[in-house]
């Protein structure tokens, strides 16, 4: 009994949870003031993204003809429960995982991506062309940079020797100058990947605003965009904590947590202020050209380096 | 050239209401896959009867209206209309107020290109640039405001001369400020011309070639970029360009790039004129002496707009309220090139392409006559027009 | 970062830099940009020099100012101006030779949350009492014609 009630109180409310929705505002709402210092303007108060949830959550969800009403709906719940869920098995808030078991790095990403195809699913599902054109893009995208984010992921992996985050975040505490020094581009494919996976500029053809008003997520409003929107925010703690939990040596407490993701976060508002969109084209390009030979040389080198013993 | 017809399994519409168009205009870019495969534009949805409004007003009223077609370049509507009420009318403007018509239409230039700037980099998704052009387009508002009394519609002309003079405290204000845009006018150079992910999104796009450009009837930066020397400024001067010569800045590749790099040299241009002017301003009264009724008669007046000729036609028959006035706008000619360069592209260049003509949707919506082409002219009377929308919306 | 002629975020110094800056954005109401001398804001009527030529009222573009006579020998006029017409050109303040118009540099928020707040009368007090009354006893005959 004590064990149920304790897995429910992490499951809902720290670290999983109303924890992880809290930190996403948070995030959002950091995230959101460095690009707008970055540009030189003032940007919102720290209230706006719980304003901005509030309201969407109080207006009235409008079903477009023609659609599947129970998809409809039912994608954003999907959504935001497998973000959600990707959050157990990360050390969110510096302490050890909720939930950990070997293997669990695969779920992981696996249930990161499941908002990905949920928006890709949702654009095809209504009949309005922008959507449609947003949800293929979303999908092509998704295809591009899941392999180089996933082989960068995989590298701190294959040096501990295990596939489970509890204990790949031992190793990397223990060895966290090795893992800078011997896997920088990883930690860079990570990063990148990452505004990849979020659609963040300069990644956000799926979204262009100037080109098709809102992309996959056009005709929505209200509950469902609120809840993709929280999906979205969640995605980039857990994604921020991974890695940093992989690449700058382990979260050990909670004001570790706080100022490695924030820093990483730093780091992200810059690129995210610097560039001009890419087109899909060129995001793909990019992607299969050169991140993918990356990872993968990456990925060779480890093999060959922990094959000869040397690591 | 003929735009192609409709054709392709999917169509994208582009406006009427749309995140990339800052005014109504409706494009329908036919798709396979990503590429374009046709465009077809309509327009008109901003037409508000000017022209037939300026019939019932009177001369002096006319320019305040007119000065209103468009919110960027207005004073050199205004410019355009009293330079050709001066011509109907015999008067010549005294050199003082020429030169300052001048200044404030180069300051207005300055307004336009650094607006044209952030906007072309928000629709490639560079917000950054976009809010620094922008900030840094302030300078040359708070100049205006400071020298005509407003920020925008500045209300500088009047007919026969000027209603704002150049003090100096204003002309040192002007040299500070042009400095420090030119300073930033070089930055934004650098920027576009090195920045990869901004190249990427430019070089090669939309190219027309110098072919094209006279084909289409391409003019202003636009045909510039193609290698197309037309200027207004340089081929018939008005006001106090005979006194201060403008060099074109010219390219030839044709391409988005081409059409910043022509916009961004003009404002290097357009701030060592200003300079000039400023420095030598003839010395002189500010207006001349018009008639409340102007003498019969037609007159043309072509001035160079930030987008291309303007160009004005009126008509007086003696009486205090003109009897047709005609405007035809530079933003017209631009976008049968958007049509024909479209075709071969990708969406997402779609409305790169748009901006970058430096489109503006208030000044297209003119009434036209179109010859079909078996000869046959039809033009609706008011009550046709009525029963048509009538009918229309049944 | 540069690599020869090629850049990528070729706006970094910049950008990294405005961390560090005041953003330019102006907090209204709390701060207000001071205005510029001859900036072109509400009109204002100086009761004592008007001839009642009504060159004023000939040439505005909107119709926005009207002279209502008094007593056109002992030049007793008021004037009533409809803000929410007028488009700040200034051609009133053109016209007007004996410098009864201006534009103030002062007023220029005018917004409002009520229609009756945009029609000003100028003139000297009684004046504008006796049109103000005539006005409601207009209005309470009937509807009117202007």
């Amino acid at each position: 009994m004590n064990e149920f009630v304790l897995a429910l109180a992490a499951l809902m409310i720290f670290p999983g949870g109303a924890f992880v929705l809290a930190s996403g505002l948070a995030f959002e709402w950091i995230d959101r003031k460095l690009v707008a210092r970055l540009q030189n303007r003032l940007g919102p108060r720290w209230f706006q993204p719980l304003a901005d949830l509030v309201k969407l959550l109080a207006k009235e969800e409008i079903v477009p003809d023609g659609v599947h009403a129970g998809l409809f709906k039912g994608l954003p719940v999907v959504a935001l429960a497998g973000a959600l869920t990707a959050g157990l098995y990360v050390p969110i808030a510096g302490v050890a995982p909720a939930f950990s078991f070997p293997g669990d790095l695969v779920v992981t990403i696996y249930c990161l991506s499941v908002l990905t195809l949920c928006t890709g699913l949702a654009g095809t599902n209504t009949l309005d062309r922008f959507s449609f054109v947003g949800a293929i893009r979303t999908l092509t995208q998704l295809f591009s940079y899941e392999a180089p984010f996933l082989l960068a992921l995989l590298s701190p992996a294959i040096l501990a020797g295990s596939w489970q985050i509890a204990e790949i975040q031992e190793y990397a505490q223990q060895h966290t100058l090795l893992i800078l020094l011997t896997l920088p581009v990883s930690f860079a494919i990570a990063i990148i990947g990452l505004m990849g996976k979020l659609e963040l500029p300069p990644f956000d053809a799926p979204e262009a605003e100037t080109e098709i008003v809102a992309g996959a997520l056009t005709e929505y409003s209200g509950r469902g965009y609120a809840l993709f929107r929280l999906g979205r925010d969640v995605e980039l703690v857990i994604g921020l904590t991974l890695i940093s939990a992989f690449f700058l040596g382990g979260l050990a407490n909670p004001i570790e947590f706080l100022l490695k993701t924030l820093g990483l976060l730093v780091v992200v508002a810059l690129l995210q202020a610097l560039f001009a969109r890419l087109r899909i084209d060129q995001t793909v390009g990019m992607w299969w050209r050169v991140g993918a030979a990356l990872g993968l040389l990456q990925i060779l080198l480890l093999v060959i380096l922990k094959g000869l013993g040397l690591l | 050239m003929e735009p192609a017809a409709k054709s392709g399994k999917f169509s994208i519409p582009i406006g009427p209401q749309h995140p990339a168009l800052k005014e109504p205009g409706h494009f329908e870019f036919s798709l396979e896959g990503e590429i374009v495969t046709s465009a077809t534009a309509r327009l008109g949805y901003v037409h508000r009867g000017i022209e037939k409004a300026c019939e019932n007003r009177t001369w002096i009223q006319n320019l305040y209206l007119l000065e209103r077609i468009c919110g960027i370049c207005s004073h050199i509507h205004a410019l355009a209309y009293a330079l050709g009420v001066e011509k109907l009318a015999g008067v010549t403007a005294p050199p003082r107020a020429q030169a300052i018509r001048t200044l404030v239409a180069e300051m207005e230039r300055i307004h336009s290109h650094l607006l044209w700037l952030g906007v072309a980099a928000h629709e490639a998704g560079f917000d950054t640039l976009f809010m620094y052009s922008w900030r840094d387009r302030e300078t040359v508002m708070d100049l205006l405001e400071g020298l005509c009394g407003s920020r925008v519609h500045y209300s500088a002309n009047t007919l026969g001369g000027v209603k704002c003079d150049v003090s100096p405290r204003h002309s040192e204000a002007i040299h500070r400020g042009v400095d420090f845009l030119e300073g930033r006018t070089r930055y934004y150079m650098d920027v576009v011309t090195h920045d990869e992910t901004l190249l990427g999104r430019t070089r090669g796009v939309g190219t027309m070639s110098l072919d094209q450009a006279v084909a289409l009837g391409a003019i202003g930066t636009t045909a510039r970029a193609s290698g197309l020397a037309r200027d207004i400024r340089v081929e018939a001067p008005y006001a106090a360009y005979p006194d201060f010569p403008v060099r074109i800045s010219l390219e030839t590749t044709g391409d988005l790039l081409a059409r910043f790099l022509v916009r961004l040299n003009e404002l290097l241009e357009t701030y060592r004129l200003i300079r000039l002017i400023v420095d030598h301003l003839p010395e002189g009264e500010l207006q001349a002496r018009i008639p409340r009724r102007i003498p019969e008669g037609e007159a043309i007046s072509r001035v160079e707009a930030p987008r291309g000729e303007l160009f004005y036609f009126l008509r007086s028959s003696g009486s205090d309220k003109p009897d047709r006035i005609k405007v035809r706008t530079p933003s017209i000619c631009n976008w049968s090139s958007v049509l024909v360069t479209a075709i071969g592209h990708k969406l997402a260049d779609m409305p790169m392409l748009l901006a970058g003509i430096d489109p503006c949707f208030s000044c297209s919506d003119r009434s036209v006559r179109i010859h079909k082409k078996d000869g046959e002219v039809e033009q609706w009377s008011w009550e046709i027009l009525r029963q048509y929308g009538i009918d229309y919306y049944r | 970062m540069r690599f020869g002629s090629k850049s990528i975020g070729a706006m970094f110094g910049e950008v990294a830099g405005a961390l560090f800056k005041k953003p330019v954005t102006e907090q209204y109401p709390f701060e207000r940009r001071p205005v510029q001398d001859g900036y072109r804001g509400r009109l204002v009527y100086d009761p004592t020099k008007c001839v009642g030529c009504q060159l004023c009222v000939k040439d505005c573009p909107s119709e926005a100012i009207h002279l209502i006579i008094l007593d056109k020998s002992a030049k007793r006029f008021v004037i009533r101006y409809h803000v929410d017409r007028c488009t700040y050109c200034g051609q009133c303040v053109e016209n007007c030779r004996f410098d009864c118009l201006s534009m103030s540099s002062d007023l220029w928020e005018l917004a409002s949350t009520d229609k009756d707040s945009f029609t000003l009368y100028f003139g000297s007090e009684e004046d504008v009492k006796l049109v103000l009354s005539k006005a409601a006893a207009r209005i309470a005959m009937g509807p009117s014609e202007d």
